[in-house]
């Protein structure tokens, strides 16, 4: 799964930190996220959908291989 | 977080000065039975010492970090399952290992040790997971 959170967050201005504590989670864990080393849950993926604005279909995006 | 906490039960985080704590007292009292300072019976001293280091170590591994989110639930669990295989593995393998090298299946190995090695096993399972993350 890819993901465009690197992006959104620019639009955004937000660093990791910053978007971190906004979701309630930790810097790292937003790293990993960006870096496709962790898939994030279900509540996860909405709370970002919802600090960015925008639909999790937009953000998040199935590869072939999943 | 606070969800986190609800599925874990974690102890708060000040419960980690209490299993260092126990981990001094308990190194303490092996140093105390060593020089004789204390006369106990080698067998009572290991059993106690035994005993105190895996709570400390119960405690270390069930106490919160300072951030608890979905990812360090993941490696907790993780680095529990990891364990629990090593643990079950050195039972099997262990008692082979020592037909081989000592011609008896018989180990002097105790349940302690072998809690204790997969408790370090553990955390050193969550300080891997942890930075590769």
């Amino acid at each position: 799964m890819k993901n465009t959170i690197k992006v959104e967050r620019a639009i955004k201005n937000l660093t990791q930190e910053e978007l971190a504590k906004l979701i309630s989670v930790s810097r790292q864990t937003i790293n990993s996220i960006e870096k496709n080393r962790y898939i994030p849950s279900t509540i996860l993926a909405l709370k970002l959908s919802k600090v960015f604005g925008k639909n999790v279909n937009e953000i998040f995006e199935l590869e072939n291989d999943d | 977080m606070d969800q986190i906490q609800k599925e874990l039960n974690l102890l708060p985080e000040n419960f980690k000065k209490i299993a260092f704590l126990i981990m001094l007292l308990t190194v303490l009292f092996i140093s105390l039975s060593i020089f004789k300072v204390i006369e106990i019976d080698n067998r009572l001293v290991k059993k106690i010492a035994g005993s105190t280091f895996l709570l400390s170590l119960l405690i270390l591994s069930i106490t919160r970090n300072k951030i608890e989110d979905e990812l360090t639930l993941k490696i907790r669990v993780k680095a529990y399952a990891a364990s629990f295989i090593y643990g079950v593995s050195v039972t099997i393998v262990f008692p082979l290992i020592n037909l081989i090298l000592k011609g008896s299946f018989e180990s002097k190995k105790g349940v302690h040790e072998l809690l204790i090695s997969m408790f370090i096993f553990y955390f050193i399972m969550i300080f891997l997971m942890k930075k590769n993350r």
